[in-house]
């Protein structure tokens, strides 16, 4: 799951940068880019958790 | 747009944003009703939309200060620290983070299309009668329950309810479908009073309409918008105040009432909205 958080993270970040290019492939898009960004955070967060301890997500 | 309509249309956001009859759904019936010539894709209009946005999230930002301030000092504390200790206030936080990111996500990939597509106030009002009748639903099926399941609080709740809370938020993208309404009927299906379901519903929408209106405030110094920044400012003052007012008053409201009172009025507006839509009365 570590692995995964990662991966999501730098996916999301890389997603941020291309809306943000004029031109590119996705388009112009701040709130999307700003969305990705925000999704990264959270997905370091939750790789914060699981190297911490209890995973927001699994505590019940 | 004159200066008295700029005011009803604040007051009518302030008001409507909370109050579980769909914000979205009124200011498109309520101007139709008048016979307001108001073009909606107007680079103006729709900068003091962002205003009146603005000035809601910033009344309940206010009203709920200190909440905010102990959810977010709970946030924080449970990053740094890599793991939720028992705070109800850390719970509640985490509960808003997988409560606002489906509704981020749908916000942010379907609104604009969803709104072109059922922006007619024929849908709209046809959306406004569904969401008499969501809420009807709703508490029908949450006083069944209440005989067999007791009631739960909030900060009990696992995050994968936050996050059904919602997704169920997400159905406000229909213009006529109420945010607070669809919330409050997620979190009485999922075994909360009405106080907690309203308050879970109230601090949810804020970070949803404070994000999507300051990443829209640009709009209010684009070069189509410049003659409308005294009305705009005007317009987020009144809408402000009035969702004060009115988030004051349901947080009251809900202690001892329920959502049914709204689902008349959602059901009685639609319906005459929605014949005089029909005999091309209204456009």
């Amino acid at each position: 799951m570590k692995i995964l958080a990662i991966v999501l993270a730098a996916a999301l970040f890389v997603a941020a940068v291309v809306y943000l290019l004029p031109g590119g492939p996705l388009g112009f898009h701040v709130k999307h880019a700003v969305l990705c960004v925000v999704l990264g955070l959270l997905a370091l967060v939750w790789l914060r958790f699981q190297t911490k301890g209890a995973t927001p997500t699994s505590v019940r | 747009m004159t200066f008295a309509q700029a005011l009803l249309l604040a007051v009518l956001q302030g008001a409507s944003e909370l109050f579980p009859i769909s914000s979205l759904g009124h200011t498109v019936l309520v101007p139709a009703l008048l016979h307001w010539r108001i073009d909606r894709s107007d680079p103006a209009f729709l900068a003091f939309v962002v205003a009146l946005h603005f000035g809601t999230a910033l009344a309940l930002i206010v009203f709920y200060r200190s909440d905010w301030v102990r959810i977010v000092r709970a946030g924080v504390a449970s990053i740094v620290r890599g793991r939720l200790s028992d705070d109800p206030s850390e719970r509640i936080a985490w509960l808003l983070v997988a409560g606002t990111i489906p509704v981020a996500i749908l916000g942010v990939l379907l609104e604009k299309p969803v709104r072109q597509l059922f922006g007619s106030p024929a849908l709209v009002a046809g959306f406004l009668i569904l969401n008499a009748f969501i809420m009807f639903a709703g508490e029908r099926l949450r006083r069944g329950a209440r005989d067999n399941v007791a009631t739960r609080a909030l900060a009990t709740l696992p995050l994968s309810d936050g996050a059904k809370v919602g997704a169920s938020q997400a159905l406000a993208l229909f213009p006529g479908i109420s945010r607070s309404g669809s919330s409050i009927v997620g979190g009485l299906l999922l075994g909360l009073s009405h106080d907690d379901a309203a308050r879970f519903s109230f601090l949810l929408a804020t970070p949803a309409i404070f994000a999507a209106s300051v990443l829209e405030l640009p709009r209010l110094f684009s070069a189509g918008a410049q003659g409308m920044l005294g009305e705009a400012a005007l317009g987020a003052l009144v809408a402000g105040l009035t969702a004060y007012a009115s988030v004051a008053f349901l947080t009251r409201y809900f202690h001892t009432n329920d959502l049914r009172p709204f689902g008349w009025y959602c059901l009685i507006f639609g319906a005459v909205c929605l014949t005089l839509a029909l005999a091309k009365v209204i456009t």
